[in-house]
């Protein structure tokens, strides 16, 4: 080990990177209170975010609560649903040597695309002329069309969530499956031979094992479902938007009055994602104590 | 010891492959249909228009596709570049500060992308790299760091110090030692990085469509406007050819570290 020295030229390539990072992070908290010294701005203000929690600004529909909450309800049942999924495959994976095999393989397919195309198929599949409902309509189990519940472009998001989940359960089966399958056979062996069933064995041996990369894998999909814009823009509602769509478009509004806002925005999800980099390690501590050590 | 059959296991398994393929397929015949009208369960005309329209020299989309495998490459190439660095400098090196670094290159995936995003673009705004292939090239590079470093790290601890100072010991300058010893070495953990940050760049479309601004026309931004406007067979299409390209970029890349590992 060199000792002395700082590695400095090798870390120079993260530290510029890193720089960019929090400066732009600085940027959003520092237009957000409405200090843009070339439109003249230069007092710091709150009015922005008050604007925006009561919804009267010219281009945003909906107030910044409705937004938010939408967002933040969109990435917890996403990438819930991705983690229990994932962990319930891995387990199959793990279980069924063979087709699971071929599954390892399939899974790298969805990882490999980009949210855009798992937006596409969505409406080939669940919109009201999708091929859900046209096979619905063939075995007779829809009057008409317009009878198939409206999945996509409402309220309850369930069109963006499965998008979601078609990224998302095989990420989440990327990050899980080194942990579950590098689980020593022998310790399968010894709870069996102690009389354990097999869901035991599931919650006592697999799962804790597995605790710091499903936690590693929910967190990173709760952050990035959070913030990402792709998928609310192609298949969210008009009303309200969801946070990084609703930015956008102040954003890109043609009076530069309205950057301000965007960023607030910003600001807000920069907070929440920060609540949720605390919760990780929270998280993260606490499946130490409960279960650190104690497996070997 | 018998095999043992699990069924509900075995039917999962089935079940989410064809929830992997069954979208696939779907997007194929879309991509080939010239008219598909509700209720019909299979498409009354087949024609290979969008195709046809997508590999035809006006409409732009090969060069957008070059662009887009270009842009790739080089992001790919600095971000495991990046990664390799940071990785020896945890692994090799003890210095105050160390378990900072692992978050400062974790910070891409914990904040909002478009967050990230909207802050680097005014960034660059005013340092000229707005509008600019270098400039998307970045932003992929800060989209990428995190995964490659942890790649890496992962690589680079397993590999450990011995064999590049025993290159050292019989005599070879540290440059040699790196590139003769470490590098093959270290692979397989290349080779995975490199692959993960040139498909987090290819697939990238909010980033690339704010701070390319239009003028770097990937071919995700290319796309996008397609899956909005309801032309599904010409989005179908470009999906179609999407997903072909990075097959393919994917196995032969495959098949090259294959063939140099055997």
């Amino acid at each position: 080990m060199n000792r002395q020295k700082f590695p400095l030229l090798l870390l120079m390539p993260l530290i510029l990177l890193t720089v960019l990072v929090l400066s732009s992070v600085v940027i959003c908290g520092v237009q957000s209170l409405g200090v843009l010294p070339s439109l003249g701005l230069s007092k710091p203000t709150l009015q922005y975010f008050f604007d925006l929690a009561k919804g009267n600004t010219a281009a945003s529909s909906g107030s910044l609560l409705s937004s938010a909450g939408l967002s933040l309800y969109i990435a917890f049942a996403s990438s819930l649903l991705s983690v229990l999924a994932g962990v319930l495959l891995c387990w199959a994976i793990t279980l069924c040597k063979k087709a699971g095999g071929i599954l390892r393989q399939l899974l790298t397919v969805p990882i490999m695309l980009p949210h855009l195309v798992a937006a596409l198929f969505t409406v080939f599949l669940f919109s009201q002329s999708g091929v859900f409902s046209r096979l619905l309509y063939a075995l007779g189990l829809l009057p008409s069309q317009e009878a198939f519940p409206s999945l996509l472009y409402d309220q309850n998001s369930v069109g963006i969530i499965l998008a979601y989940l078609w990224k998302g359960v095989p990420f989440a089966c990327y990050f899980i499956l080194p942990s579950m399958s590098g689980i020593e056979p022998a310790l399968y062996e010894a709870a069996y031979s102690m009389g354990a069933e097999k869901w035991k064995a599931f919650f006592h041996i697999t799962l804790p094992i597995c605790m710091p990369a499903v936690l590693g894998a929910f967190f990173i999909l709760l952050s990035y479902n959070f913030g990402a814009y792709e998928l609310p823009f192609l298949l969210g509602e008009t009303s309200p938007k969801a946070l990084p769509v609703q930015a956008y478009i102040e954003y890109t509004h043609p009076d530069l009055l309205h950057r301000p806002y965007a960023m607030a925005m910003n600001t807000v999800m920069l907070l929440v994602s920060l609540v949720f980099a605390f919760g990780w390690k929270w998280a993260d501590s606490l499946i130490l104590k409960r279960w650190g050590g104690g497996l070997q | 010891m018998k095999t043992k059959r699990h069924p509900i296991a075995a039917a999962g398994i089935v079940f989410s492959g064809i929830c992997i393929l069954f979208p696939l397929a779907v997007l194929a015949v879309w991509s080939i249909s010239a008219q598909w009208a509700w209720p019909d369960i299979l498409p009354q005309k087949l024609s290979l228009r969008a195709l046809g329209e997508l590999f035809g020299g006006y409409s732009g989309a090969m060069d957008a596709l070059g662009l887009s495998v270009l842009l790739g490459l080089a992001a790919a190439f600095c971000a495991t570049a990046v990664g390799t660095m940071t990785a020896r400098a945890v692994v090799f090196y003890d210095f105050p500060g160390k378990r900072w670094v692992s978050f400062a290159a974790m910070l891409p995936i914990l904040l909002p992308g478009t967050a990230l995003a909207m802050g680097l673009h005014v960034i660059f705004l005013r340092i000229g790299l707005a509008d600019t292939a270098a400039g998307v090239i970045i932003m992929h590079v800060i989209l990428s760091t995190p995964y490659t470093v942890k790649l890496m790290l992962d690589a680079t601890d397993a590999m450990g110090r011995s064999y590049e100072e025993a290159a050292l010991t019989l005599g070879a300058n540290s440059l040699r030692a790196f590139f003769s010893v470490s590098l093959p070495a270290l692979l397989p953990g290349l080779a995975a990085s490199f692959v993960m940050s040139y498909i987090l760049s290819f697939g990238d479309y909010f980033a690339t469509l704010l701070i390319g601004g239009g003028n770097v026309r990937t071919f995700t931004v290319m796309m996008a406007p397609y899956l909005q406007s309801g032309d599904r067979t010409l989005a179908a299409s470009y999906s179609v050819v999407y997903i072909l390209v990075t097959l393919g970029v994917f196995l032969a890349f495959d098949f090259v570290i294959k063939r140099r590992s055997a």
